[in-house]
């Protein structure tokens, strides 16, 4: 087989597994719900912290974005990755002549549509709660490169935390402080956008590369490490 | 088609496969039976690629394991007892995942004739969890062959069937087998699916126990043999 | 014999690791100068720096345990990434200790959640739960290679954390670079301190620092690595003590 072929195949099995997804999303409609309706909840019971005092949510209206962002993944990645457990039906992904990396690959794609899915109604509720320009194009650019490398740490650690015992629980305490890395100079590069004002490139460009460095790291460790988690 | 040379599997220090060695040629029907814990499933998971021996030879279709996983994959399909469907899916959608992971051509139309073979083709646009157990059978032998593979391997495929689905399945794995294909079945049921295959073989405590040719055997001596090399109950 | 030999090196070892501990704590009290802004509290500083190298090599070598185990599935790499993980995480403590000393002094306060000391409390936390995910495990050959995974996961967060705190302004001074931006970063971090030989006195009692704290490592390594060789070996005995026992009876 020739190396475009071999590219071909590794996309179209990345395919299955979105398309597999979306369809599966597209009946139950209970990954993005469960994650919206936590983050609603979410959200009222941060302002419920703060004490409805509004002057002060909005000074962290930008962590609380990532906060609920972060805990509702867990949720979509603990959900999505179940569903391949089901049945067994990993075992009849890992029986099909795929790549392994095709098939982490193509959940990092799918939960990250979820969790993108998710925040496009969370800006439009920050933006109405908190009046900051979450709307901001560069806002989102950041968010959509924020969740690419949250989730794929969490597919490669939640693949795994699913098959110990403690399961669910355990996802969080590995998941939230492998991210953190990512997500604070993430949330601080929103924060610089909060301003009437936009802010200079070079005033957010060192959080937006360690950002990008984040994802393009912990993708290549996915790709590599991704068939030690899933075979045995 | 499957060459088991003194294939050995061992978890941490316990030795769960020792010694095995077992040939199922091209078109034979071979079930394997023993007890519980006797290692079949071990022993079906690295014919299914699905896990890697200590040591020893295993060949599909003269592809070495696990070396060769990625050739042998194209050439097996396998039936378990976990119907490893997605629930959520209907089960036209289900054939169609597997037949774009297999990069299959005519993919439609190959999912509509696997559909009508098994005659599920009426409920093609029902979630499979709404299916009853010998459906769901049905639906997972259909997904097994649908990239048309030499080798059927059957893992306790009678677990939870009636008696109706257990001879619709045997019907089904009669057909198979007139298709040409090789089928590798385990069970530690004697009841079903003997009557149907060439060889029966006896697993006990990671062993091969006896090689029985099952037409020249009848089902009280096939007990008896039983019996004899395992030291269990005839009914376990 | 194997282990007799062993015991031998590593016994050199612990030698070699106290007397240079010993060279270091002389120098730091005797030897380097005091510290012109901050006085004598400066000199946690070597012992700052020394832990904080130790816990980044640390994890480093916890990163290539792991690498070579998931290649080569052999307990003794796995033991590797587990002593380097739990030293690691000792070093860092010792650390953010000694640097909330220095702290308290500089800063006014213990504690600061700037970007760095954020990121390395986060890095803390991310190597402690590299344990709860190894006892969430039973399957040994399972156990090394998530953990193996996981070590190099979490790695990736470390060379983020790093990066950030080259770029992301901070109240914490950089000190390790190249060995030119080193000196010139010890500079920086001891702020207003004399120029010529004082400050190269700080410089050379820095080096034997962290050369010092590197040996203990080394030798807390191979400790470490020796006590889980025993306690593979009690375990084996003890469950080949109870095959025996078991065969007896039947």
């Amino acid at each position: 087989m020739n190396n475009s072929n071999q590219l071909s195949t590794f996309w179209a099995a990345v395919w299955a597994v979105v398309w597999k997804d979306l369809q599966i999303e597209k009946h139950t409609r209970q990954t993005i719900s469960v994650m919206i309706m936590f983050s609603l909840v979410s959200v009222i019971m941060f302002n419920f912290a703060l004490e409805a005092n509004l002057a002060a949510a909005r000074e962290v209206a930008t962590g609380l974005l990532w906060s609920t962002i972060l805990l509702a993944g867990t949720l979509g990645l603990n959900r999505s990755l179940a569903i391949e457990r089901e049945n067994q039906t990993m075992e009849a992904v890992l029986m099909a002549p795929i790549d392994r990396s095709a098939i982490y690959a193509g959940k990092v794609i799918s939960i990250s549509l979820f969790s993108l899915a998710l925040e496009v109604v969370l800006i439009f509720i920050f933006i109405v709660f908190f009046n900051k320009p979450f709307w901001r194009p560069q806002v989102m650019l950041i968010l959509v490169m924020g969740t690419i490398g949250y989730i794929a740490a969490g597919v490669i650690v939640t693949s795994m935390t699913i098959q110990t015992r403690t399961r669910e629980v355990l996802l969080p305490v590995l998941l939230l402080p492998l991210s953190l890395p990512l997500v604070l100079p993430a949330s601080i590069a929103v924060s610089a956008y909060m301003f009437p004002q936009l802010p200079d490139w070079g005033e957010v460009q060192g959080a937006i590369s360690v950002v990008a460095i984040y994802d393009l790291l912990m993708l290549a460790a996915g790709f590599i490490t991704y068939h030690y988690v899933v075979e045995s | 088609m499957i060459k088991i040379n003194n294939l050995a599997k061992n978890y941490g220090l316990n030795p769960v496969l020792r010694d095995v060695n077992l040939q199922v040629e091209q078109g034979e029907f071979v079930t394997l039976v023993g007890p519980n814990g006797a290692g079949k499933s071990t022993l079906m998971r690295i014919v299914a690629t699905l896990i890697k021996q200590t040591s020893g030879n295993v060949t599909i279709g003269g592809w070495p394991l696990p070396q060769r996983a990625d050739k042998v994959r194209r050439h097996i399909g396998l039936v378990s007892h976990q119907s490893m469907l997605y629930g959520d899916l209907t089960a036209a959608e289900n054939l169609s995942f597997f037949a774009r992971l297999y990069r299959l051509d005519d993919a439609a139309a190959r999912v509509q004739q696997a559909l009508k073979t098994v005659g599920l083709l009426a409920r093609q646009r029902d979630p499979v969890s709404t299916f009853s157990r010998g459906m769901v059978q049905r639906l997972t032998i259909a997904r097994a062959t649908l990239h048309g593979p030499d080798v059927l391997l059957l893992d306790e495929p009678y677990t939870g069937l009636d008696q109706d689905a257990a001879q619709l399945l045997d019907d089904l794995l009669l057909r198979e087998r007139g298709n040409g294909r090789t089928i590798f079945m385990i069970t530690h049921d004697l009841v079903h699916g003997l009557d149907i295959c060439d060889r029966v073989v006896i697993l006990n405590r990671g062993k091969i126990m006896a090689d029985i040719d099952s037409k020249q055997t009848t089902p009280t001596e096939f007990l008896d043999l039983y019996a004899a090399h395992t030291g269990r109950k005839k009914h376990e | 014999m194997e282990t007799t030999r062993l015991d031998r090196n590593i016994r050199i070892l612990n030698w070699a690791a106290g007397i240079a501990l010993v060279i270091a704590l002389g120098m730091v009290f005797f030897y380097a100068p005091v510290e012109s802004t901050m006085g004598n509290v400066q000199r946690i500083f070597y012992f700052h720096v020394g832990s904080a190298w130790v816990g980044a090599l640390a994890f480093f070598v916890a990163l290539v345990g792991g690498g070579i185990y998931l290649r080569k599935p052999e307990r003794k790499w796995d033991t590797i990434a587990v002593a380097a993980v739990e030293i690691g995480l000792v070093f860092l403590t010792m650390a953010t200790a000694a640097g909330s000393i220095w702290g308290k002094p500089a800063w006014n306060t213990w504690w600061l959640w700037s970007p760095r000391l954020t990121l390395i409390t986060i890095a803390w936390l991310t190597y402690a739960a590299y344990f709860m995910l190894r006892g969430a495990i039973e399957d040994e050959e399972k156990r090394g290679r998530f953990a193996a995974v996981y070590v190099i996961v979490a790695f990736v967060t470390i060379i983020s954390t790093y990066i950030s705190i080259r770029i992301l302004r901070d109240i914490h001074p950089v000190v390790f670079g190249g060995m030119a931006e080193s000196a010139q970063g010890a500079e920086q971090g001891l702020q207003e301190f004399e120029q010529g030989v004082e400050s190269m006195k700080m410089v050379i009692t820095l080096n034997v620092s962290v050369v010092a704290f590197t040996l203990m490592f080394a030798a807390w390594m191979a400790n470490r690595i020796r006590l889980q060789y025993l306690m593979d070996n009690a375990n084996h005995l003890k469950m080949r003590v109870a095959a025996r026992l078991q065969g007896g009876k039947a």
